[in-house]
């Protein structure tokens, strides 16, 4: 699981991130609503946690661009006022959560804990990129002339790479995503279940691609 | 036993509705079928996989021929069914791997005696229902002692796989008036979809071995 975390208190920031790595996150930190944004358009996390006061772009701000771009990733709104209309607006922008400063750290695990949980509930039945959809209610991978059945876990690699287009996932994610109960599978299993959804993107005549390799990661764009 | 007739041949229903022609329909099956045979040996004799692993043919029922050509507003003719029908000689080349079906499709192509009529790629864009296969509709040159003739006649290619759900929607033919026809219509589609997935991983996986060698 990998958390962004942004906020423009560096040493809130440092201590909340050694506790979130302790707790077994991966944790990329920023300082400011610009990078936050740069960071959560090109990485792909499983969960972001965004303070609302912050220079450059606030919070909300960044929430609602990769809203407006598409990006369902949960994210956690962190504020120091106690406003009503501060949380409702963050809510509003497509937050899924909120925590008002200060929190215990016991409360923002448990926060994160729930969010990565509820992950795709929330999601749309069909997903789309490109020329192409995935529609979770008939596992099925459609093109513009065609459409293919996938299995569970083809369409667990197609999913995580569609909500993430755009976006290098690492082998070793995918595998920890789509193969988290085999743990014991030969991790060479993404190759081949990346290959099976090359070949099906290319027969369906789409011009959607994944590009790159068991090393250096895979994008589908 | 077929009946002997004066001239010495088996007389057949076939026989009686196409009389002479039923030697075009079923030398342009041969020739097709021989020229897949010969690709096929060749294939093995070089050291190489034979991409198919079947062939099956026929020539339409006289009864299925007339009806199409009544259904078309002509004379139930055998001139007729020369003339205007592409699918009385019909042969089915089932091969291992999608990508067997394209490669086959090249290698017929390549024979430049023979004329291409009309191709259709439902593996590309199958039929609402699921079907796929890739349909070419040919004419075939057949020698006869006044001189060449070509007869048309309709080359079906696809995998086992689809050759499979076809087979099996075949049998299953469901009557016009069943209820909930659409479910069955959807869960015939989906079955496609599901086999169609199926083929491709299987290609790609042996794609994968072969890289791993």
């Amino acid at each position: 699981m990998k958390i962004l975390l942004a906020d423009d208190e560096r040493e809130l920031v440092n201590a909340e991130a050694a506790i979130l790595r302790k707790s077994g996150y991966e944790v990329d930190t920023v300082y400011n609503g610009g990078d936050a944004y740069s960071a959560a358009r090109d990485g792909a996390y499983d969960c972001c946690i965004f303070d609302i006061m912050m220079p450059v772009m606030s919070g909300i701000e960044v929430l609602e661009k990769l809203r407006a771009a598409g990006d369902s990733t949960p994210v956690l709104l962190l504020t120091a006022k106690t406003e009503v209309s501060d949380r409702i607006k963050g809510l509003d922008a497509g937050a899924d959560d909120y925590l008002t400063k200060p929190f215990s750290m016991g409360e923002l695990l448990a926060r994160v804990r729930a969010m990565t949980r509820r992950a795709g509930s929330f999601s749309p039945d069909v997903l789309r990129y490109g020329d192409i959809s995935l529609d979770r209610n008939t596992s099925e991978l459609n093109g513009e002339r065609s459409s293919f059945r996938l299995g569970t876990k083809e369409f667990g690699v197609a999913e995580y790479l569609i909500r993430n287009a755009g976006k290098t996932l690492e082998t070793r994610r995918i595998f920890d995503r789509v193969w988290s109960e085999e743990p014991d599978t030969d991790a060479g299993v993404v190759f081949v279940y990346i290959s099976y959804l090359r070949s099906k993107l290319s027969s369906l005549g789409s011009c959607v691609v994944i590009d790159g390799s068991d090393s250096e990661g895979y994008t589908l764009r | 036993m077929d009946d002997i007739n004066e001239k010495g041949a088996v007389a057949t229903p076939e026989s009686d509705f196409y009389k002479e022609s039923l030697v075009l329909f079923e030398g342009a099956i041969s020739e097709i079928l021989t020229r897949i045979d010969i690709i096929r040996r060749y294939f093995v004799a070089t050291g190489r996989r034979d991409p198919v692993e079947y062939c099956k043919a026929r020539v339409k029922t006289p009864q299925s021929t007339k009806n199409k050509l009544v259904s078309r507003g002509l004379e139930p003719t055998y001139e007729n069914a020369l003339e205007h029908l592409n699918d009385v000689a019909g042969t089915r080349v089932v091969c291992t791997f999608v990508d067997d079906v394209y490669s086959v499709v090249d290698m017929i192509k390549k024979q430049d005696d023979l004329v291409i009529l009309n191709e259709k790629d439902y593996i590309r864009d199958p039929k609402p229902n699921g079907y796929r296969s890739y349909h070419m509709i040919v004419r075939v040159p057949i020698h006869l002692p006044e001189g060449m003739t070509y007869v048309t006649a309709e080359i079906q290619l696809r995998t086992l796989a689809m050759d499979c759900w076809a087979a099996l929607e075949h049998r299953i033919k469901y009557k016009r008036d069943v209820p909930h026809k659409e479910m069955i219509r959807d869960e015939l589609k989906r079955c496609a979809d599901e086999i169609a997935s199926t083929d491709l991983t299987l290609k790609t996986l042996r794609d994968v071995i072969d890289k791993m060698e």
